[in-house]
């Protein structure tokens, strides 16, 4: 790698940073090898019965130009760490959240704000359902998160 | 990770944690930009009253011309300097080191003997005592500084208190003031000079021989900040460059000035735009500084940004060279295509449809025609397609109407199996695959 460092590279140094010093309870940096690709851990905290005892494993990915662009955030499935139930959330991972789209997205979010945004999006949640269309768009969907025209139904997130 | 390591060794608010000091934390991150979470560089206010560095706020405005923190919309153009902060932010950062310094070291030196519960409250003068001493050695420079702008204000002050008492001063010089241009002259002189060379208004030359000077300190003070403004007179900053309208210009025009800038005019149209407005965007900031980089900084500063996020980044080039003229910075062709292809698809059926129709309309009779075709006697009704055929023909090869009438109708009473020798012929074979499959579904 060329010892030049971007913007992108020296924000995310300070992000890193700080993660290493503290994170907000429930969320926990799982990995960051490099200044593309984070993992983190994220778990909500009261009692939502949709929630509870799981955790949830997030996958950060970071454009050269971050954090003027958003970073793509999807949830990722493994054998411990489920997809969580969400109608903003497909079962593929994919996360509809006008904060991670290009229009809501704003320079001065980080990781670390993304992260909370998740978490209380899921304890604020009372439905246990998929987005409507969930079947169809994770069989069809070969885009990328953020190429993806979300329509954003609901504000009440 | 030699990046990683390298990027832990920059400072971060949270350095005040642990320490007596941690009330600073607070205090630094009002120093920090939002959006790269530095410290203030060159600090510019937008039309909200929010602060970001200049080169941030610059590229934000670019992106999506909102605030970062509330999301109003913003101009370049109507960022104001905020030069206070740009003081204070430079005199945080020189002081920070030696602070920061003092809270890590062990106060346990000074009061050896004190009960355990009052040592935290020992730690506060004591604090507060070196605190006093140590940044009053390391900032005597600007200490130096402030008291010379606060003499240069004191000495403002003289000037304007003689400036205002100078209105009706008479200088004792045996000579009385013109009434109307207040030249000074002798008594005598002055109906004279009224009657000839009065120019008719004060003039400024004149009032000036004695007053200029505080004549311009009050401009200066006129203006918006004028607290020591850091190099008056010493170097006057760069023009700032234009923004410019990208899809006005031609390509051609966007190389030129790529070249008169002294750029690289080398790559895709879109590096070319990316990486002008990343110039002007840099120019500008550095504009706002107030120790402004030369130019070759400024160049080598491109070309970081060059290889890490322009031309030469390594995840770009590959969505660039798929497709140029695709506006999106992160073109991905293989999704697009996928994406599309249903829909290329459609437009192809409902083309090929559209056409169908319109030849079903061109003539009445060409439904039975097409039938014909398929149909292996071609005896009776062979007449009115192959004729409908050869009109087309006749458009397509540019040949006289007269055509059809000059070979005989036996020799295209065959149909379509006499016409393949000629050019039109293969023409036809063309055409006719295309259109039977709608004309039969039609049926």
């Amino acid at each position: 790698m060329p010892p030049a460092a971007g913007f992108a590279t020296k924000r995310l140094g300070k992000e890193l940073q700080k993660i290493h010093n503290s994170l907000p309870p429930g969320i926990d940096l799982v990995s960051a090898e490099n200044f593309e690709e984070w993992f983190l851990d994220i778990r909500v905290l009261d009692s939502n019965p949709l929630y509870k005892d799981q955790t949830y494993r997030l996958k950060f990915k970071f454009s050269s130009s971050y954090p003027i662009e958003p970073p793509e955030v999807v949830f990722v499935k493994l054998p411990d760490r489920p997809i969580p139930i969400h109608p903003h959330i497909y079962s593929n991972g994919i996360i509809c959240l006008d904060l991670l789209g290009q229009q809501g997205w704003s320079p001065v979010q980080n990781v670390e704000s993304v992260c909370m945004s998740l978490q209380s999006m899921l304890t604020g949640n009372t439905k246990d359902e998929r987005p409507p269309g969930d079947e169809d768009f994770v069989r069809a969907n070969r885009l990328r998160p953020k190429d993806i025209d979300f329509f954003y139904h609901d504000n009440n997130v | 990770m030699e990046v990683l390591d390298e990027a832990f060794e920059v400072s971060d608010s949270t350095d005040w944690l642990g320490t007596p000091l941690a009330g600073l934390v607070a205090v630094e991150q009002s120093f920090r930009c939002h959006v790269c979470k530095d410290f203030y560089n060159s600090p510019m206010l937008t039309s909200c009253n929010h602060t970001f560095c200049s080169i941030c706020i610059r590229r934000c405005l670019n992106a999506d011309g909102k605030c970062p923190l509330c999301r109003a919309s913003d101009q370049e153009s109507k960022l104001r300097g905020n030069w206070a902060l740009r003081e204070a932010v430079d005199a945080f950062v020189s002081a920070r080191d030696g602070m920061l310094r003092f809270a890590r070291t062990p106060v346990v030196t000074a009061s050896p003997s004190s009960p355990k519960r009052k040592a935290a409250e020992l730690d506060s003068p004591e604090t507060a005592m070196q605190e006093n001493k140590r940044p009053r050695m390391s900032t005597r420079s600007s200490k130096t500084r402030a008291a010379q702008a606060a003499a240069q204000m004191a000495q403002e002050e003289i000037d304007d208190s003689e400036e205002s008492d100078g209105d009706d001063f008479e200088p004792d010089d045996g000579l009385v003031a013109c009434p109307i241009c207040l030249s000074r002259m002798k008594p005598w002189m002055v109906d004279k000079h009224l009657d000839t060379t009065c120019p008719g208004s004060p003039q400024p030359d004149q009032a000036s021989t004695s007053t200029g000077p505080n004549h311009r300190s009050i401009a200066s003070r006129s203006a918006p900040s004028p607290f020591p403004p850091p190099s008056p007179s010493k170097t006057k900053p760069p023009d700032r460059l234009p923004a410019v309208a990208y899809a006005m210009l031609k390509d051609a025009a966007l190389r030129k000035k790529l070249t008169d800038l002294g750029l690289s005019a080398a790559g895709p149209r879109q590096i070319l735009e990316r990486r002008h407005q990343e110039w002007v965007t840099m120019w500008n900031a550095n504009c706002d500084s107030a120790r402004p980089k030369k130019r070759a900084e400024l160049l080598r500063d491109l070309d970081v940004w060059e290889r890490t996020v322009g031309g030469r980044a390594p995840t770009m080039s590959r969505a660039l060279n798929m497709g140029a003229q695709i506006r999106d910075k992160e073109f991905d062709g293989a999704a697009w295509a996928a994406k599309h292809d249903t829909s290329f698809k459609d437009l192809i059926a409902n083309a090929r449809r559209s056409r169908a129709q319109a030849e079903r309309k061109a003539g009445g009779d060409e439904g039975v025609g097409e039938s014909a075709n398929s149909n292996p006697d071609p005896s009776g009704l062979a007449g009115p397609p192959t004729q409908q055929q050869t009109e087309v023909f006749d458009l397509q090869s540019g040949s006289p109407a007269s055509r059809p009438s000059q070979p005989g109708p036996p020799e295209y009473g065959n149909g379509v199996e006499g016409l393949p020798g000629t050019d039109n012929g293969d023409r036809a074979t063309a055409l006719i695959p295309e259109l039977n499959p709608f004309a039969l579904h039609s049926q």
